[in-house]
């Protein structure tokens, strides 16, 4: 375990050092894309690394801790946004707002006990990998388009609107915003669907409306609400972007707080 | 043109002018059935329901049913009074899925059926349950439903963690043939549209001969609490059938049957004592043993494991798949559609 746990430190120093330097280059008005790049995708691998000894060793995925889920939707997330930075290099700027956010999940997973858990006989089939994958997109795509609505809620707030001169006006970030969102539908309603044919495998009813099923179900109206909202009423970039805000909020609080305070059988273990 | 040809047209204008109107009419009803405002209140009826749903055992159906055949409403409206469904193929399809969906689950809703049963190896499915709900319109065959457990193996790591079940069934096909089968955590058994899931309830179930006076012999199980989950609660009280006096019946395991420090397996226990208290008299049944009750003797032929299961039919789940997946599909190609337009790095 001990070798597992210094490399996982040498990613998060990577992703810190990745993080910190968006933060300073967007501040001093340099760039510096290529190294943020290159230690983001260095941490990614090394903790592929240490997850993939974990797994080794217990004989399971990272599923069922809070530090497993913790360091597994770390690994999503930042894949996720790694390959946002790589294939669209006009939101690289967008970095600055979301390496901080990820640094708070880095810090929780730090602080989380790394002990074993029991792994529960419903979770031996494929549709645990389906579920738990499709959920990981889907956040991984509202991350992104909550990096893009921070840039412009932050440049209607008037803050570093010179820094976030290098990333696109509010309309073209507000589309992209858009598109991501929309790839969060997808993935949100395949993982509904995916959980549903797992749950009525596992326990023989396909939706029972426990507080996660229902937690999630209102993460998809609030992800369906939201498109709907831009698309029929044409919203303003910053009430959209708002409201992504408001989805993300939603979600992490679905992945991240109900299954650690419900007593239901179905702890969703993201 | 002559009176007649006047009268003639003037009819037929008022016809024109009174279609127009219903038409009208019709329209503006559909698109106040089409609003969004109505949709969220329908959101609040349908989570209304879904509460009564689960406080009211009686209400199961009919408040949870009403908000989604409304809901459904509503997207039918929007869809045939909103133009863009017209411009857009994929985006009509998925909204129409949609629709499918919510009356699909309605319909679900009207004749599902869940329920619990515990069968003791060797012993046939009746097609009774132990306790069961149903929607109204439920006209499932359970009755004519027969299998029968023939055993199963149950896996626990140190800490008592429960590992796989594995459970062999033999069933009855609608053929007359008997078949036999393997079920488990993920693997149901499916009769007739009826699944039946292991669940983490098994046990203990004494098997009793039962001979009463002058009567037909009968041979039956009384199913014990769950073990290990209250494996220091293994009694039951219980009345042959035509008698008058209930016994009340213990399992006294001499042994530790699982071990919560090892890796074990779920098993029968070669030392114990079966209890029977009737009445006041206190007696202590091994295999075989027998006592008289009142007008009868009942025998004591020995020690079986019992499987609780999970009963659930809903003929739509295939039709509900078919639909969610048409609904992903329409609305990834809409998306692929819109967004193929322009790049995304331009």
């Amino acid at each position: 375990m001990e070798t597992e746990l210094q490399i996982l430190w040498a990613a998060v120093v990577a992703y810190v050092v990745g993080g910190t330097l968006a933060v300073v280059t967007l501040v001093l008005g340099k760039r510096r894309e290529r190294t943020i790049l290159g230690l983001i995708a260095c941490g990614l691998g090394l903790q592929t690394l240490s997850i993939a000894l974990r797994w080794e060793r217990l004989g399971h995925g990272p599923f069922i801790t809070m530090f497993e889920i913790l360091c597994s939707n770390v690994w999503s997330l930042m894949l996720a946004y790694l390959i946002a930075y790589w294939r669209i290099p006009r939101i690289r700027g967008s970095a600055a707002v979301v390496m901080p956010l990820m640094f708070i999940m880095l810090g929780w997973l730090m602080l989380a006990h790394p002990g074993e858990g029991h792994f529960p006989p419903t979770y031996t089939t494929p549709w645990l990998f389906i579920h738990i994958g499709l959920g990981k997109v889907f956040l991984g795509a509202v991350l992104v388009a909550v990096g893009l609505s921070c840039v412009i809620l932050l440049r209607r707030a008037g803050i570093g609107v010179s820094r976030f001169q290098q990333l696109p006006p509010d309309r073209q970030l507000d589309e992209l915003a858009f598109r991501c969102m929309a790839i969060g539908l997808i993935f949100h309603t395949l993982m509904l669907i995916a959980g549903a044919i797992w749950a009525q495998d596992a326990w023989g009813r396909y939706w029972a409306w426990d507080p996660l099923e229902t937690w999630a179900f209102i993460t998809w109206l609030t992800v369906a609400f939201t498109l709907h909202a831009r698309v029929t009423f044409r919203v303003s970039p910053q009430a959209h972007a708002t409201m992504i805000l408001m989805v993300f909020v939603t979600a992490f609080l679905t992945f991240f707080g109900v299954p650690f305070i419900s007593q239901a059988a179905h702890q969703g273990a993201i | 043109m002559n009176r007649k040809d006047v009268a003639t047209g003037a009819a037929s204008g008022g016809i024109t002018i009174n279609l127009a109107d219903k038409y009208r009419a019709v329209v503006g009803l559909m698109r106040r059935l089409a609003s969004l405002r109505l949709t969220l209140i329908l959101f609040a009826l349908l989570a209304c329901g879904i509460v009564i749903a689960y406080q009211l055992s009686e209400a199961r159906t009919w408040p949870v049913v009403i908000p989604l055949l409304l809901l459904a409403a509503n997207l039918v409206a929007a869809v045939a009074t909103n133009a863009v469904f017209r411009r857009q193929t994929a985006l009509l399809v998925f909204h129409l899925s949609l629709v499918a969906l919510l009356i699909l689950v309605a319909a679900g809703r009207l004749t599902y059926l869940t329920g619990h049963v515990g069968v003791t190896d060797g012993a046939i499915f009746d097609g009774t349950l132990i306790d069961a709900a149903h929607g109204p319109w439920h006209n499932g065959n359970l009755a004519s439903v027969r299998f029968i457990s023939k055993g199963f193996s149950i896996d626990y790591e140190p800490g008592l963690h429960r590992g796989p079940t594995r459970n062999q069934v033999a069933w009855l096909g609608t053929d007359g043939r008997w078949r036999d089968a393997e079920i488990g955590d993920q693997e149901a058994l499916i009769i007739e549209g009826y699944r039946f899931y292991t669940t983490h309830n098994k046990g203990f179930a004494p098997v009793f001969t039962w001979k009463p006076d002058g009567g037909p012999t009968v041979q039956g199980s009384v199913q014990l609490p769950p073990f290990p989950m209250l494996q220091y609660s293994q009694a039951a009280e219980w009345t042959p059938p035509g008698a008058t006096v209930s016994i009340w019946i213990m399992l006294d395991i001499d042994e530790v049957v699982l071990d919560a420090e090892d890796h074990t397996r779920f098993r029968l226990p070669k030392n114990y004592k079966l209890v029977a208290r009737i009445g006041q008299e206190r007696y202590e049944m091994q295999p075989g043993g027998s006592v008289r009750v009142g007008d009868g003797v009942l025998v004591f032929e020995g020690l079986r494991s019992w499987m609780g299961y999970k009963v659930f039919y809903d003929w739509t789940l295939p039709w509900l798949f078919s639909a969610c997946a048409l609904a992903v599909a329409s609305l990834a190609c809409h998306f692929w559609q819109k967004f193929s337009v322009r790049r995304w790095d331009e």
